[in-house]
């Protein structure tokens, strides 16, 4: 049983129910793909539009954009060791570059876009070694919770 | 033996290619010249699905193309050229060989 000091503690951090609805809406409404014909399983499909969905994602030169800012970036270490780990994993046999690139194509795209180059990368990583039964995704999911609660414990 | 030789004209094809490709929209149904051979590798189509080790073979060719066949409009110089990759099965002999 929490007491009321404890009550009041948390309804000072945690969000009402109606904010954090709101702040999920608008959350999901950002990164919701750019569709702008209501998509939702059709029943018959054109050819006009068939076409653009089997357009393959990875392939963007050439496809149709707005202008992106140019920045000057250095590798972060996460993301050289997501780099070498991906390496690492090929020299094993575990897989070869192509096989990510595919792999990064199936996430969709939504993820494929929404990640961080490196991050679509250790996404997909992941996702190979579940498929190859080499670890499970309930041992990954762990692995992450874990690192989850101990960040937000070094950052509380 | 390679079924195309340096110098030739070939048009890549615009085949559908599910889930994963190597080869660019930007150059599908375009004609270049082979500039150069690449090594036999194993095609991406089985590359990409883990069959590295027995996947199929193929010669890779490197084919120019003039930027301003590529794009329009292209408004760099007209000598600019791309060259790209491809695997034989991508390529077929140009129609405009005259």
């Amino acid at each position: 049983m929490s007491s009321p000091a404890k009550q009041s503690g948390a309804s000072k951090n945690t969000p009402s129910p109606s904010t954090s609805f709101n702040t999920l809406t608008s959350l999901l409404a950002d990164i919701a793909p750019a569709i702008h014909e209501v998509q939702d399983s059709p029943y018959t499909l054109s050819n006009a539009r068939y076409a653009a969905l089997r357009h393959v994602l990875h392939d963007v030169g050439g496809q149709p954009d707005l202008p992106v800012e140019y920045k000057e970036k250095v590798e972060e270490a996460w993301e050289m060791n997501t780099y070498v780990t991906c390496e690492c994993l090929g020299w094993r046999g575990a897989w070869n570059s192509e096989m990510r690139r595919r792999a990064e194509n199936d996430l969709g795209a939504t993820l494929y876009f929404g990640l961080p180059y490196y991050a679509r990368w250790i996404t997909v990583a992941t996702k190979t070694l579940i498929d190859k039964g080499l670890i499970t995704p309930d041992e990954l999911s762990a692995k992450i919770d874990a690192v989850r609660t101990r960040l937000s414990e070094e950052r509380s | 033996m390679t079924k195309y030789q340096i110098g030739d004209r070939v048009t890549v094809k615009d085949a559908t290619s599910l889930f994963h490709t190597r080869t660019q929209a930007f150059v599908r149904g375009h004609t270049g010249v082979v500039v150069e051979y690449r090594p036999e590798w194993v095609i991406p189509e089985d590359e990409a699905w883990d069959r590295l080790e027995n996947g199929r073979t193929e010669p890779f060719y490197v084919v120019r193309f003039l930027q301003t066949d590529l794009w329009d409009p292209y408004t760099g110089f007209d000598v600019d050229t791309l060259e790209t990759e491809c695997s034989e099965r991508w390529l077929a002999p140009a129609k405009d060989e005259a």
